[in-house]
């Protein structure tokens, strides 16, 4: 008797797209996430935290912004990730911040690049808030927001961390910070912005 | 092949919602369109389709050889000079390509005729690979649909051996317009698949994308060894990255060879090679004042969705389409009207992943010339 052979897939079937499915897999042996907070002003932080361990945490983001930060060598480049006037120098970023000295890596490097404003800062869970020890802390880190997105804070590495001011939960992974060096971005697209009045996709 | 109303499943909307399927209405319009499908029988699917399919897509390979020895017809496809090395070069190292799409005109008699090959960034994927994959499953068992019934549509099956078995980069970053839900939604889909497949794949917007010294990086730095792009080659060949692509050891999917294949110039010139063939449409490069006459369609070498193609009716009946895509030279291809089935003009998408015919997705229109809104419907196979 001949077997009838299907045309059509034995399965279809996603993983990542159906959100239950995504959750399963997250929470199957994986890292969980922990609970820290965004803010952008110490008074904010001090609503929810010891108010010392806020000035600690603020400071140390700034310290660490000039660092991270996505580098741009041109204003407008950075302008068009994080919007018109929300780009500064290392010197600007030090002035702002009170400091006198500009950190010696920026000196170093700077034929001028821009970055982002630093637009709020993570509070770091460097003991865990609840008193137990984490295995991989989250630091205290700077804060950015998108031109597109103003409302969600992210990291320097884009990740976003918060819809906001206030706690959020997030994997310590997932926000380890990490110098930036000098990255060209933005050279790919510029022919979709051009036709994009007319055309929603630019697959076909 | 016929076209058969149908009841939609309750509450399908919220379900496509839930799979991550966004677009499913475009603007107030459906998109996804589910009263009604298209049936086939087996020999309609077999012998008009799957193995045409198959052998266009031999024919469309066997043109790159002759293409990338040929500065003239490098040329009439309007590939930069600075791009020759790198096409040619992809394809001696035969590099990998995953998928294309071949649109056809069939209305269920005669041979299928090539409208098309959209073989750089072909669309409409997760649609035919899963969505009608799931309606024939709910309607068969709600009883709307016979219980024999089968569907031509093995594309994730195939693109998951594929993922599986290519020579690939791992992991692989898979890319897409910032603003586009639709690119973003067949990507992700692609990503879901690549998983299941064992391949580390990792979203990053194609805005995003860096370079640092001369090597394509991520959002840390980190170099791009394999790039997923669902954006045209000939768009990246003109962008401030383009001289990235030379000096970068980046992988690229769909791979540079394709930037000749999804070139509506290959139409002519697979015209030229295999003039008569029964699935072809006689096609010409054009010529500067050649006037435009009835019964011939008129198509920008790049353009996608239908947009910047006009044509003339063989009453004499002006068609076109606006679009930003009027920067390119231009084909004329013979009309050959999409049959109606009631209000519809019907176009067929067929699959083809690697080199196997992998299935097909049908698009609506009420206009002889397809395009991005054209609604999708579901089809089955049945004897």
């Amino acid at each position: 008797m001949k077997q009838k052979v299907l045309k059509r897939s034995k399965k279809a079937a996603l993983v990542l797209m159906v959100p239950t499915a995504t959750f399963l897999m997250a929470g199957c042996g994986q890292e969980e996430a922990v609970q820290t907070a965004a803010f952008e002003t110490v008074d904010q932080c001090a609503a929810y935290y010891n108010p010392e361990q806020c000035k600690a945490d603020l400071g140390q983001a700034l310290a660490m912004h000039t660092q991270v930060a996505p580098k741009y060598a041109d204003k407008a480049a950075c302008e068009t990730d994080f919007g018109v006037g929300q780009c500064e120098t290392p010197a600007q970023a030090a002035a702002a911040a009170g400091t006198e000295q500009v950190p010696q890596q920026a000196q170093a490097s700077s034929g001028g690049f821009f970055m982002p404003m630093m637009m709020g800062f993570l509070a770091g869970q460097m003991m865990g808030r609840s008193g137990s020890q984490l295995k991989q802390p989250v630091q205290a880190q700077p804060l950015y927001k998108s031109r597109d997105d103003r409302s969600t804070f992210r990291t320097a590495t884009n990740t976003p961390v918060a819809k906001g001011v206030g706690p959020t939960y997030i994997k310590p992974s997932s926000v380890q910070p990490k110098p930036a060096g000098m990255v060209n971005r933005g050279g790919f697209g510029a022919q979709a912005a051009k036709r994009s009045s007319s055309a929603s996709s630019f697959g076909g | 092949m016929k076209k058969i109303a149908c009841d939609e499943r309750p509450g399908w909307r919220s379900y496509a919602e839930s799979v991550g399927f966004e677009f499913h209405t475009f603007d107030g319009e459906a998109y996804w369109d589910e009263t009604a499908y298209y049936q086939f029988n087996l020999r309609q699917i077999e012998q008009d389709l799957e193995e045409p399919t198959e052998e266009l897509h031999q024919m469309a390979l066997g043109l790159v050889d002759d293409v990338i020895r040929d500065e003239e017809k490098l040329r009439q496809l309007a590939i930069p000079e600075k791009f020759w090395d790198f096409v040619a070069d992809s394809w001696r190292n035969k590099a990998p390509s995953l998928y294309g799409r071949l649109d056809l005109v069939y209305d269920g008699t005669g041979p299928a005729k090539l409208l098309e090959l959209n073989y750089d960034t072909p669309t409409s994927l997760f649609e035919t690979g899963f969505f009608q994959w799931v309606w024939l499953e709910d309607q068969i068992m709600r009883g709307k649909v016979p219980q024999g019934a089968d569907q031509f549509n093995s594309l994730q099956d195939q693109l998951e051996a594929a993922f599986a078995n290519l020579p690939l980069a791992n992991p692989l970053y898979f890319a897409s317009v910032a603003n586009s839900i639709e690119d973003k939604g067949t990507v992700m889909y692609l990503m879901d698949i690549a998983r299941q497949a064992g391949v580390d794949s990792r979203f990053i917007e194609l805005e995003q994308l860096g370079e640092a010294s001369g090597q394509l990086v991520d959002l840390e730095g980190y170099a791009i060894e394999g790039l997923f792009k669902l954006y045209p080659w000939e768009f990246m060949v003109q962008e401030d990255f383009a001289s990235v692509i030379l000096s970068s050891q980046t992988q690229w999917l769909e791979p540079g060879w394709k930037m000749l294949l999804s070139n509506k110039g290959i139409l002519p010139l697979l015209w030229q090679k295999h003039q008569g063939h029964p699935n072809l449409l006689e096609s010409h490069f054009e010529q500067a004042g050649q006037s435009f006459t009835a019964g011939w369609v008129r198509k920008p070498l790049f353009s996608r969705e239908g947009a910047n193609v006009e044509l003339v009716t063989l009453s004499g009946e002006k068609i076109s389409e606006p679009g930003p895509y009027a920067d390119s030279p231009f084909i004329r291809q013979k009309l050959q009207p999409l049959p109606k089935f009631g209000d519809s003009y019907t176009m067929i998408g067929s699959w083809i992943v690697g080199n196997n015919a992998a299935g097909i997705g049908i698009r609506e229109d009420n206009s002889l010339i397809t395009k991005d809104s054209s609604r999708f419907l579901p089809h089955i196979i049945l004897d």
